[in-house]
């Protein structure tokens, strides 16, 4: 069922008993993780956290500790699923969950005792009534007539409960509210909101962003909602009198450039890596690379100067840089250089952009470098949330800095040598096996944002109008031992495009009918693994089910 | 010359860094005993023989008793600084001590370390009341009643004051009350995450 009041149904539920946190392997999780930490130490509430990146996890750490605890709360996992179905839990267990995928489960939805979502009921969710999808048994046994009848009419009335099962699934919601804003909201709500924990928030809207999983326009509404969450809680800097210490931590509102880490790195290197640019400018070809130098002439600044370091840029280059900037880019066709974001500033040295922190927070979780578990990089990544490890936070830059440079070069290669092939009904493309940096995409979130760039791109460089408004379906090779495929589908690039996702049920419906071996382990149900032998079936039956 | 090894007894205890208990040195202790000895034997020679006259043996007689006293306090200062290592490793690690510790204690000394810890657990008994006041609990005051840990290894199921179990698996954090976590983060088990 859904809650109306977070603090009294939610948090004043669970501050007298002892808590099992289960947790998403994204940044918006993380960020919602940390908030939640935050208050559950201001109120002295024993909890544990327990990492989880996919519904095998998920299974197995409630097996482990169900007997030990009675309130469990998700974090961006769980809704889209029948969780009663797949846990089985006793009848006085809870879940709490927090989740971002949509559509949610009816079922969950439904269960008015075990089950509570924390969601923004923001506008309908166009869940059908009750009565609908679930029927008394007593109606049931009324309604049958003879014996013989009996099977037939209650065959009819499951395959039409089914029909509507099937509808309900595929009903999506609007707009939704980033897991990290929840919480927020719920500190805010009981006076218990910090700079730290808004920070966070700022964080966990970033990362939706970033990924494309959220529509522009919901992006700038939410930022609405936190600037003035901002300016409630920063005032202090703008009286010259009062202000705070340069060591304090202060958030600001900032209109900057969409360059990804362009303060950390070099304008260039930023320019060249990132999504926006680079398809705009068409960066793969010659031409693209000529314009690019044409764009800095344009804007006055030498090539020597903008190859450097951000940092070590002349002051004089660097004052006015952004309107610069914007007013040349408007005349290569990049109107939106320009985004509302929040950056936060601590000590002389210290101030980062909120997709600085998403970047490298998603690099350190995905991090393959040491072929460490997956939990170990979760807790490197939380741990780098706090400002007191700045250590792993540039260590996590760093990172950010090859996954985005890997990112383009493949994108680069793949459009040059047409790799994006045209289906029918939705776009492919499978990077070989020797490709370079291949093992960087064996990773969900990796792999999803090369997706989104590549059809960016590809969108940019094609000339056939159908094709851009195809949805795109990305496969990397996830183990080459066990020869499993990671796949990745992800929706069209419209300019309204309110970024629903139905390949979920898409790879579901095809696995079944063509009897792959699959794993729909992730949480976001458009990313599956399956076996290599298996991919071309299961691309045939894909086809026939999407036209 | 006389008392040297007694100083070799005492330099090797200093260079042992701070609080570290080194093997007990048997051989040492034994051979400045038989020094001891030899030099009371010749003093009590000596002795004798200045009584019935000879008066120029008594400056030996006073050297040689000057390095019996030097020899004694060198190996009484051996003996009460390795007790007082002893008992702040009571302190820092609980009523079990590690195996190798046990190991560089004689047998003298063992048994000394259970006596200290009897009358220390009579003596905290006997404080706050019913239960007694565990003193070596919180040697530093806390700042919070709860704090978060991280698990290092897997530990299996621990237990905490209300009855209830948790189950320390590798990467797991929990937040729990601080006095059962202590024993744990000094065995390595558990991190305590300052964020």
């Amino acid at each position: 069922m859904f809650l109306s009041d977070f603090r009294k149904e939610f948090y004043e539920v669970i501050v007298a008993q002892r808590v099992l946190l289960l947790v998403a392997s994204d940044v918006d999780a993380l960020c919602a993780c940390k908030i939640l930490q935050a208050l559950f130490q201001c109120d002295h509430v024993q909890y544990t956290l327990v990492p989880v990146s996919g519904w095998q996890e998920l299974e197995t750490a409630f097996l482990e500790h169900k007997d030990q605890f009675q309130y469990f709360v998700l974090i961006n996992c769980g809704a889209n699923v029948d969780l009663l179905e797949i846990l089985q839990p006793e009848e006085d267990t809870f879940f709490f969950i927090c989740d971002t995928h949509r559509p949610i489960n009816v079922v969950n939805v439904y269960n008015e005792t075990q089950i509570k979502l924390l969601v923004k009921q923001d506008d309908d969710f166009e869940i059908p009534a009750y009565d609908d999808i679930f029927r008394d048994e007593e109606e049931d046994e009324d309604d049958s007539g003879n014996e013989s009848d009996r099977s037939e009419p209650s065959g009819k009335r499951k395959r039409f409960e089914e029909d509507i099962m099937e509808r309900t699934m595929k009903r999506r919601q609007r707009r939704e509210w980033e897991s990290a804003m929840v919480m927020f909201d719920l500190a805010w709500i009981m006076s218990k909101d910090l700079n730290d924990m808004l920070w966070w928030a700022i964080v966990g809207l970033t990362d939706q962003w970033v990924q494309d999983k959220i529509t522009q326009m919901k992006y700038v509404t939410d930022i609405g909602t936190l600037q003035r969450h901002v300016s409630r809680h920063n005032h202090r800097n703008e009286d010259e009198e009062n202000s705070l210490s340069i060591d304090c931590m202060r958030i600001a509102f900032e209109y900057d450039l969409r360059l990804a880490l362009y303060q950390h790195w070099s304008l260039f290197e930023s320019l060249c890596n990132t999504c926006y640019t680079s398809a705009s400018l068409k960066l793969w070809s010659v031409q693209g690379q000529k314009r690019l130098q044409e764009f800095f002439a344009d804007m006055g600044l030498p090539l020597k100067q903008v190859k450097q370091k951000f940092n070590s840029m002349d002051i004089s280059l660097k004052e006015n840089l952004q309107e610069m900037i914007e007013e040349s880019a408007s005349k290569f066709g990049m109107k939106n250089l320009r985004v509302q974001t929040f950056s936060i500033h601590f000590g002389f040295k210290n101030k980062f952009l909120a997709s600085d922190i998403v970047y490298a927070t998603a690099s350190l979780m995905e991090n393959i470098e040491k072929d460490e578990p997956g939990a170990d990089n979760f807790i490197k990544a939380l741990d780098s949330l706090s400002r007191s490890n700045l250590d792993k936070l540039h260590q996590g830059l760093e990172l950010a800095k090859k996954q985005l440079r890997a990112t383009q070069q493949t994108v680069a290669s793949c459009i040059c040598t047409n790799l994006v092939i045209s289906q029918g009904p939705f776009l492919y493309c499978y990077l070989m096996e020797g490709t370079p940096d291949v093992k960087l995409f064996s990773k969900p979130v990796s792999l999803c944002l090369l997706s989104k760039y590549l059809l960016k791109s590809f969108v940019c460089s094609t000339k056939n109008k159908r094709c851009k408004l195809l949805p795109l379906i990305v496969a990397a090779p996830m183990d080459v031992e066990q020869g499993t495929v990671i796949m990745v589908g992800i929706p069209p690039e419209t300019e309204s495009s309110d970024k629903k996702n139905f390949f979920g049920r898409a790879f579901e419906k095809a696995a079944e009918s063509t009897n792959s071996r699959t794993l729909h382990n992730h949480f976001d149900m458009s990313i599956i693994e399956l076996k290599m032998e298996d991919r071309s079936k299961f691309l045939d039956a894909l086809i026939s089910l999407l036209s | 010359m006389f008392g040297e090894r007694a100083a070799e007894l005492v330099r090797g205890l200093h260079r042992a860094a701070d609080g570290h208990l080194p093997a007990f040195n048997e051989d040492g202790i034994r051979q400045v005993l038989e020094e001891m000895k030899a030099l009371y034997e010749q003093n009590q020679a000596d002795v004798n023989e200045a009584k019935s006259g000879r008066s120029d043996l008594i400056r030996a007689i006073k050297f040689c008793h000057c390095s019996l006293l030097r020899n004694r306090r060198c190996v009484v200062a051996y003996l009460y600084d390795r007790l007082l290592r002893i008992r702040a490793l009571r302190w820092e690690y609980g009523s079990v001590l590690p195996n190798d510790l046990r190991f560089h204690m004689s047998s003298e000394e063992t048994e000394w370390f259970n006596q200290y810890k009897k009358s220390l657990a009579t003596y905290m008994r006997s404080l706050g009341g019913e239960e007694g006041l565990d003193l070596t609990q919180d040697m530093k005051p806390p700042k919070s009643l709860y704090i978060e840990v991280r698990c290092l290894k897997d530990h299996g199921e621990f237990e905490i004051d209300d009855g209830t179990t948790i189950l320390l698996k590798k990467n797991s954090q929990h937040f729990l009350p601080r006095w059962k976590c202590e024993q744990l983060i000094r065995q390595g088990v558990l991190e305590h995450v300052l964020s």
